[in-house]
């Protein structure tokens, strides 16, 4: 029934679009670095969208007030009406070059007025371009901290300071870690620990520190941005890692070839990601500025895939 | 679409046997695996330079709190505006009331010479070079100018510091907060993004 009313969405987007259907899924894991040629593929949600699940999205380093970030958040708007989450993820570089209330208005809250004023709620982390005092920002809901945690359903979110990763930090992480129940755990901050950027690559010191932690207390998949593309990394030490940082900026061609790290890597156009925690599953699809799928599949909760490999 | 879900079902079992394989490796790895701790030895002369610097940044510290105690208050859920407001009016009064502050006030030449060692000791061979790398080529900080009592400016990057160097250096109070433009260290406030003061050549 639930599929029945999602292909009806579905069909109503692309009905109302006037756009044809084109196929979805490419979750094979391999290196996609082809451009995104379409003006506009059409709208087409690749995610279960289960009664009770977690809706969101995820965008990074977007502060930039640029036509092209408003062409992604033109292109959320259009997957929200097929895929209706409730709330953003922003992996950090929320305003580039200047913070005045000016800032704020062209590089964030005039971009996104669609969404915002259809409530969705923004959940921002800090990156290398961004002040401490974002964190008292309301649409960035991080009530006044740099790092700070929320859950919705059965999904506890982590928003880390990867600018600043101080002991305070990370004794608050551990604390906070080792009292969590939540069926899933999911940390994001702008910092990638792993990456096959050849600009940046991964930020080896901060892995350094935050991935015991992250394998101790069972932190099942981490988001980060930096980056200017979109990468999923192979799993690493069992834990799913995503960048997504090409919400505003774009660095062309910048994965590495044959990255042993990559699962799949896309760096020609600008893009976001639409994410569904239903149950034991995380579905993941990413979705180019133009429209086009670029990545999509589901991933299986640690502790329910290490209760399948016991059972056979 | 058939062929899709069929792609997906392969996916979600063949993730699902490679991290099972992953996580027998992982439990073993996860035992072991401990936040890195600082490992001090540190001799009574230096232990004497941290205690005189941390004093000195409390005293910082105390006196921007009063300060920052007669402006309104941020709200957790501000406008645009009113950050900006406060962080002038912050900037403003900060400045006036350490109007004689200069280079090397809390940076005193026992404490720098401690900390330039912390950060030679933190970063050899290949992890100094990767250092080196990013302070001075990759991170763009040229614009920010080494001047106590003026902000960092808004529009420059921020470095993120080594996690494993902050462990090792003499540890902050929330308000205040260390970072890289160069070689050079910066003491910043967390806040007002006033350079409280620096050191020259931190980073060998």
């Amino acid at each position: 029934m639930k599929r029945f009313v999602a292909s009806v969405v579905t069909a109503a987007v692309l009905l109302f679009g006037g756009l044809a259907q084109e196929t979805l899924g490419q979750s094979s894991p391999s290196r996609n670095l082809k451009g995104s040629t379409a003006v506009s593929a059409p709208v087409s949600v690749s995610l279960p969208m289960k009664e009770g699940s977690v809706r969101f999205a995820v965008i990074g380093d977007t502060g930039t007030g640029t036509k092209k970030q408003q062409e992604v958040a033109d292109m959320m708007v259009r997957y929200k009406s097929a895929f209706p989450f409730e709330f953003v993820l922003m992996m950090g570089d929320n305003l580039y070059n200047g913070e005045s209330a000016e800032d704020y208005k062209t590089k964030f809250e005039d971009v996104y007025r669609t969404l915002l004023d259809d409530n969705v709620k923004f959940y921002a982390t800090l990156g290398n371009h961004d002040e401490s005092n974002q964190r008292f920002y309301k649409y960035f809901n991080m009530n006044g901290e740099e790092y700070y945690r929320f859950t919705k359903g059965n999904v506890a979110f982590y928003s880390l300071n990867s600018n600043y990763m101080d002991k305070k930090q990370l004794k608050w992480l551990e604390n906070e870690l080792a009292k969590d129940t939540a069926q899933w755990k999911i940390a994001f901050f702008h910092h990638p620990p792993y990456s096959s950027g050849g600009k940046h690559g991964s930020d080896t010191a901060l892995r350094e520190v935050v991935e015991p932690l992250f394998l101790k207390y069972g932190v099942n998949a981490v988001f980060a941005g930096h980056e200017h593309f979109y990468e999923r990394i192979k799993p690493q030490k069992g834990i799913y890692y995503f960048i997504s940082g090409a919400g505003g900026k774009l660095r062309d061609g910048d994965v590495k070839e044959n990255s042993p790290l990559t699962a799949k890597g896309f760096d020609k156009d600008m893009s976001f990601m639409i994410l569904e925690v239903a149950g034991d599953e995380l579905h993941f699809q990413v979705i180019s500025r133009t429209g086009e799928t670029v990545d999509s599949g589901v991933l299986v909760n640690q502790r329910k895939a290490k209760a399948m490999g016991a059972s056979k | 679409m058939r062929q899709q879900k069929d792609h997906k079902t392969i996916f979600a079992i063949a993730t699902a046997a490679l991290i099972s394989l992953a996580l027998s490796a992982v439990s073993a790895v996860s035992c072991e695996a401990q936040t890195p701790q600082a490992t001090p030895q540190v001799s009574a002369r230096h232990k004497q330079a941290i205690a005189t610097f941390e004093q000195r940044v409390k005293e910082y510290v105390a006196l921007r709190e009063g300060l920052e105690d007669k402006l309104p208050k941020l709200a957790e859920d501000s406008k645009p505006e009113q950050i900006e407001a406060h962080k002038v009016s912050f900037q403003n009064t900060v400045r006036t009331a350490r109007a004689g502050a200069k280079q090397g006030d809390l940076f005193v030449p026992e404490i720098a010479a401690y900390i330039r060692l912390t950060i030679a000791d933190e970063f050899k061979g290949r992890e100094r070079q990767e250092l080196r790398k990013k302070v001075l080529v990759e991170a763009d900080t040229k614009a920010v100018a080494l001047r106590v009592n003026y902000p960092y400016p808004e529009s420059e990057e921020l470095l993120d510091m080594p996690p494993t160097l902050l462990l090792r250096l003499p540890q902050l109070p929330k308000q205040v907060k260390y970072r890289l433009v160069g070689k050079n260290l910066l003491l910043v406030d967390r806040e007002n993004g006033l350079i409280v003061d620096y050191m020259l050549n931190a980073v060998p």
